[in-house]
């Protein structure tokens, strides 16, 4: 496995997390665990954007790998 | 007239009329009554009965008395409610019988209460040890209450320190295989939601015997066919695993990778999941 597939992996974790943060503060029904849940899609945010970035500059580097 | 329908014609109209006044009397517990209060209820069940069974010729005078026990205790409920001077006199005070883990003896006298009987309704309360109860009283109703003493009471998240998350009760949204709309509105969640949920499940909504989705907004089911087994909704211990996994896999990048700036990324972020988890974990795991 590439350096650049293995954050893609974690990548992907991530985003799925990002995704059951999002329906959990959707549906629960007390405000202060919904500003919790809200804060913690906040920073799984950034990461992810980072991380973004890392695959794309990874992806420069080692273009063969490109899509892997 | 037959006497017979005569008793059954005064019969009926006395128990829907007694349903009625015992209703506007109020839903106090009978068991946690006090003794008036109790001798009241009796006066009216026996007036009734006697009414009932025409043993009392003349209804007028059955129906003057029935009223001042109805509407007295009623009065006196509304004067109590005004006045404590009031409320003392009718419902009188509580006792204390223990205090600072000493016995009351001299209270104990005035409740007529002995050794044996103060032990048992301790016990009762789960205070097997005299040693452990720091203040008891005797409500108006008879009642004892007991407050433990602090190093001997069950420890509560408070006392560890712990933060857990709040949770709000329970609402009930399949009964009998029925789906009870007005909880599932209050939810903010609608039919079609259930009907996912139950999909992904697995199970068919006539199976459900009763449905109950908690403050987190998961679905917990009891079917009626116990052999089949349904995995218990585990998607936030799922959920927290899962950022712990992207947490090692940030901390490995960063010691794997040569690039200085990318080492640093990965580190503020490893960090930054870190005390992500710490702050989700009441609300997750909890």
């Amino acid at each position: 496995m590439t350096v650049a597939s293995q954050v893609k992996k974690t990548l992907a974790t991530l985003k799925g997390n990002q995704g059951t943060l999002r329906l959990y503060a959707a549906q629960t029904r007390n405000e202060e665990t919904k500003s919790v849940y809200n804060e913690a899609l906040e920073t799984t945010g950034t990461i992810i954007n980072d991380l973004e970035r890392r695959v794309q500059t990874l992806e420069n580097q080692e273009p063969q790998y490109k899509g892997n | 007239m037959q006497a017979w329908i005569q008793i059954l014609i005064s019969s009926v109209s006395l128990f829907f009329l007694l349903l009625i006044l015992i209703r506007l009397m109020g839903k106090r517990n009978i068991v946690r009554m006090t003794p008036f209060r109790f001798v009241s209820y009796i006066v009216i069940s026996i007036i009734a009965a006697l009414m009932s069974l025409n043993l009392i010729a003349n209804l007028t005078l059955g129906f003057i008395a029935l009223g001042v026990w109805v509407l007295f205790p009623i009065g006196l409920d509304y004067l109590s409610l005004k006045s404590k001077w009031i409320h003392d006199i009718v419902n009188g005070k509580e006792t204390v019988l223990i205090k600072h883990g000493k016995i009351m003896e001299e209270n104990l006298l005035q409740t007529r209460l002995t050794g044996e009987e103060l032990l048992r309704e301790l016990r009762s309360k789960n205070a097997f040890n005299l040693a452990d109860v720091e203040f008891a009283v005797m409500e108006d109703t008879g009642d004892i209450n007991v407050f433990i003493k602090s190093h001997k009471k069950p420890v509560s998240p408070y006392d560890l320190g712990m933060k857990v998350a709040p949770i709000a009760e329970p609402q009930t949204v399949i009964l009998d295989g029925n789906i009870l709309n007005e909880p599932l509105f209050s939810l903010g969640f609608n039919t079609e939601w259930l009907g996912i949920q139950l999909e992904t499940m697995g199970v068919s909504l006539d199976n459900v015997f009763i449905g109950q989705v908690d403050s987190s907004g998961d679905l917990y089911v009891d079917l009626f066919d116990d052999s089949v087994q349904l995995p218990q909704p585990k998607i936030k211990e799922m959920l927290y695993a899962n950022f712990e996994k992207s947490q090692a896999d940030l901390m490995s990048f960063a010691l794997e990778t040569q690039n200085q700036a990318a080492k640093q990324m990965y580190s503020e972020h490893a960090e930054k999941l870190e005390q992500l988890m710490e702050k989700l974990k009441p609300y997750l795991l909890r």
